[in-house]
């Protein structure tokens, strides 16, 4: 039993990891900035559930906040100030 | 639409971390961590409720919140102080720009500010059971105040800028119910010190339970609800100094770039 819960521990994670790893990759690829935040939020969420099955729910409580409302807003808002788009 | 070539490198990433992972999980990349508890995790799970060792406990029922505040205490504070300069930057970055109440910001459509009203309700209450309840379930100061600033993100976006200044919550409020939060924490922090200068009694600064040497210490449980001596105290001054701190930073953040651009060039 014991097995079975540390393998699907694993799985979990491997699952969570490779996420964030293909939405890092997607937002250092995206040239519409507003996507690319999207994208960043999606890659903190996985590493927040990361968090949660390594049973740390200290950080998920701080981590969900700032990573998924505060840093895209503080990075929305600096792209309002600047341009939308990524040029060549 | 996802090009083919995304699809490719965004695989070989993955099979990249996966090996990349497999290699750390068999030691390739330096010695790995034990699996046991170690000495210092013993001691702090072992102290962190025990009325048998009642001067080296702190009576929380949540040990990181207890190592973060109590035996870890000094370093919180300074975190506390860093955050606290980082705004005191950012207001002095932005300094001269007014947040105006008279142009009309409108703000998103009604159905965005109904769903948005009831959010004003719902955040806070997690916000502070978060905070009031950080020594007893995962929380604390920090995460509560975190929690609290996404409902005051969504009001200005939502509502616009001159919402909560124009429900008396201005720039200068927050600035004075921060300072009154790192106020609070700076006085928990020294409150058994003040005491014992009274008393003339022995007393450490970061002091939450009695200790051998010095009798002083904070409530624990009141009516058999656990307190957590000083950690209620912090948690809520933290709280406090952490929403307020970010609603300063993110008013002075939608100021519309023309405005501070033309408070900056006049300098």
């Amino acid at each position: 039993m014991i097995v079975v819960l540390e393998v699907f521990t694993l799985a979990l994670l491997t699952l969570f990891a490779l996420t964030s790893v293909v939405a890092a990759y997607l937002a250092i690829r995206e040239r519409d900035l507003v996507r690319a935040v999207v994208f960043s939020a999606i890659q903190s969420s996985m590493y927040a559930l990361i968090y949660y099955v390594l049973m740390a729910p200290d950080i998920v409580l701080v981590y969900i906040p700032v990573s998924v409302g505060l840093i895209p807003a503080v990075l929305l808002f600096v792209i309002k100030k600047t341009e939308r788009y990524e040029g060549e | 639409m996802v090009a083919k070539t995304d699809v490719f490198v965004a695989i070989s990433i993955a099979i990249f971390v996966l090996s990349l992972a497999y290699i750390t999980s068999l030691g390739g990349l330096g010695p790995l961590p034990p699996v046991d508890v170690r000495d210092i995790a013993y001691q702090y799970l072992n102290l962190t409720y025990n009325p048998w060792r009642r001067f080296l406990t702190s009576f929380a029922l949540e040990s990181v919140t207890a190592i973060i505040w109590d035996f870890r205490g000094l370093d919180t504070l300074y975190e506390t102080a860093v955050f606290y300069g980082a705004i005191i930057a950012s207001i002095a970055l932005y300094r001269g720009v007014k947040i105006t109440h008279s142009r009309g910001g409108t703000g998103l459509s009604p159905i965005a500010k109904t769903v948005t009203r009831l959010s004003f309700v719902l955040i806070p209450t997690v916000a502070a059971s978060v905070a009031l309840h950080g020594h007893l379930t995962p929380g604390g100061g920090f995460q509560a105040g975190s929690i609290a600033t996404v409902v005051i993100v969504l009001a200005i976006i939502v509502f616009s800028r001159y919402f909560l200044p124009g429900h008396g919550l201005s720039k200068e409020r927050a600035l004075l119910l921060r300072s009154i939060g790192l106020l609070g924490v700076g006085l928990t922090s020294i409150g058994l010190l003040l005491i014992s200068f009274l008393l003339g009694v022995n007393a450490y600064i970061f002091q939450n339970q009695a200790k051998l040497d010095a009798p002083l210490s904070y409530p624990s449980l009141v009516d058999d609800y656990t307190l957590g001596g000083s950690l209620l105290f912090f948690n809520l001054s933290e709280f406090i100094a952490v929403a307020f701190g970010f609603m300063i930073v993110f008013l002075l953040l939608s100021v519309s770039e023309e405005d501070v651009r033309e408070v900056v060039t006049r300098d």
